[in-house]
């Protein structure tokens, strides 16, 4: 695994030359720009959803969009052919996503504690985080995948964020509730995900945060090995053939 | 590790029955070939686009893996190799391959650091007349100096194999021939190349001994040499002054020493020219893939 640090170097080098870092601050001063905004005080109630629409949203996107340059440019191609392989490759990708991720959550929680009322398990949310972005990092990969070019990578996400995300928040805002809808939601990552990052108020139960956990974890684990299985189909079309 | 030993070359590869094809193709690409490539020898594949060469150097870099046969690298089945095989080669893809937005200089250390064993990149660059460009980002790079840069990047590891497509497309003389010293430069230090490559001089000059592939299969294999002279014809063709006109004469080359008016010619007229009939790689090309050579 020694040249997984090297690729993570190179990632965040290449993030930072292709503005997708200053993309992923860009999107963190907006979410600041919600916060500031926001005639409440304490936003100890709206940070985590605010992160939760980060960690899902922009993991999937940022890791889509490298992946994209890396096909485009025909670099992919190029990082095939080095002693490298396909965990050490996926893992370096998905560990920089997450990486921004952190790097945004910082940026809000500073934001917040400087000019808000702020009071949240800080340590919580930052494993939330990591988790969820994991997850969606891999689900980013698998998305790329199946994505004809950058286009069709937005539109697949928007669909996830319609199917999965949107009726998550409805339930937590109780636009929609129900006995059904109340077990059902927790089939979708998105419900472990937001209950993760709302874990960090309090407002969640001991055992739905273990359940929530153990759903990312094993959800991470599945989705993992799909992605390692997949690279090699992805990999030979990435390449050129 | 027992190295098998062919006519004086240890075999790096050993490709035996291959057979390959892309999983949503009815037909298959590449249609049972065998050949070896030993060590030190610049082995010229050939032929015209979308008869196989990509597909076999995939195959051989490990890019494609569901085929059929055998393929054997240093006595290994190459499927038993890990990440680890990729230390021992150097891929020169046709288009280059670079991060546009990053340095040359960036670039190519980024990749240094994935190998145990570096060269010395800086006098790569010196040599391709790139160093004083390494700070650029590659995007402001000509065409030529990206395919200069693929070279080099080929070249960090100072691999025991090199696969080069295309290594002088889009290059100008004076630079194809720079990339040309340097690839002999290589095979004499114990280098082994696979070239593929449209232009038969290189191959000419280049290499050791070629494969025309044509729809999948290898329809010849052998030193340019042998190949020009399997494929020519036995004779010399002489213009001499008679007189004052010019005349033309043509000898078989089998029986040359004891041709009287050969002798007479020599001794006694004035030679304009003097051809022996081996034609060309390119007519081969022609004559044995059936494409004209305009790739």
């Amino acid at each position: 695994m020694n040249n997984v640090f090297v690729l993570i170097g190179g990632e965040i080098k290449r993030m930072k030359k292709y503005n997708i870092l200053g993309a992923s601050v860009f999107v963190a001063l907006i979410w600041i720009g919600v916060l500031h905004f926001t005639e409440a005080e304490d936003i100890t109630y709206l940070f985590p959803y605010l992160v939760f629409f980060d960690a899902v949203s922009m993991a999937m996107l940022m890791v889509g969009v490298t992946m994209f340059f890396e096909k485009q440019e025909g670099t992919l191609k190029t990082l095939l052919v080095s002693p490298i392989n396909k965990s050490e490759y996926i893992l370096s990708k998905v560990f920089v996503n997450v990486l921004s991720n952190i790097l945004t959550l910082l940026l809000l929680y500073l934001y917040a504690r400087i000019f808000k009322e702020i009071d949240l398990n800080i340590l919580g949310l930052l494993g939330a985080v990591i988790l969820v972005a994991f997850f969606h990092s891999l689900l980013g990969v698998i998305l790329t995948y199946y994505s004809k070019d950058f286009t069709d990578l937005l539109m697949k996400m928007f669909l996830y964020s319609l199917i999965f995300m949107l009726p998550v928040i409805l339930e937590q805002v109780d636009i929609i509730s129900g006995q059904l809808i109340d077990k059902l939601i927790y089939i979708i990552p998105t419900k472990a995900s937001m209950s993760l990052f709302l874990a960090s108020t309090g407002l969640i139960e001991t055992w739905e945060i273990y359940l929530s956990i153990a759903y990312m974890v094993t959800a991470s684990v599945i989705m993992y090995i799909i992605v390692s299985k997949k690279f090699d189909e992805f990999a030979v079309k990435g390449s050129g053939v | 590790m027992i190295i098998s030993v062919n006519e004086g070359g240890f075999i790096m590869f050993t490709v035996n029955n291959l057979t390959f094809r892309y999983p949503r193709n009815k037909d298959y690409t590449i249609k049972g070939i065998s050949f070896e490539i030993k060590e030190g020898e610049i082995f010229g594949l050939l032929g015209p686009s979308g008869v196989g060469k990509s597909t076999t150097q995939k195959i051989l870099i490990k890019l494609l893996h569901n085929y059929r046969g055998e393929v054997s690298y240093m006595n290994e089945n190459l499927n038993s190799y890990g990440k680890e095989f990729y230390q021992d080669i150097g891929v020169g893809f046709e288009m280059p391959v670079h991060f546009s937005k990053l340095t040359a200089e960036e670039n190519i250390s980024f990749f240094k650091k994935l190998y145990k064993f570096k060269v010395d990149s800086d006098e790569l660059l010196k040599r391709l007349g790139l160093y004083k460009d390494k700070n650029k980002k590659v995007s402001q790079f000509s065409k030529g100096m990206k395919v200069r840069l693929n070279f080099v990047r080929a070249l960090l590891n100072n691999p025991k194999i090199l696969f080069l497509d295309e290594p002088t497309s889009g290059l100008d003389p004076k630079n194809a021939r720079i990339i040309k010293d340097m690839i002999k430069e290589y095979k004499d230090n114990g280098g082994t190349v696979l070239l593929t490559t449209h232009l038969m001089n290189d191959v000419d000059e280049l290499c050791n001994r070629v494969a025309f592939m044509v729809d999948g299969k290898i329809s010849e294999i052998d030193t340019p040499k042998n190949l020009k002279l399997k494929h020519g014809e036995r004779r010399v063709d002489i213009e001499y002054e008679d007189d004052s006109n010019i005349t033309k004469v043509s000898f078989d080359l089998d029986n040359l020493s004891g041709d009287k008016k050969l002798l007479d010619i020599i001794n006694n007229r004035k030679i304009i020219t003097m051809h022996s009939k081996e034609t060309t790689l390119d007519d081969i090309f022609i004559k044995v893939t059936g494409v004209e050579n305009h790739e």
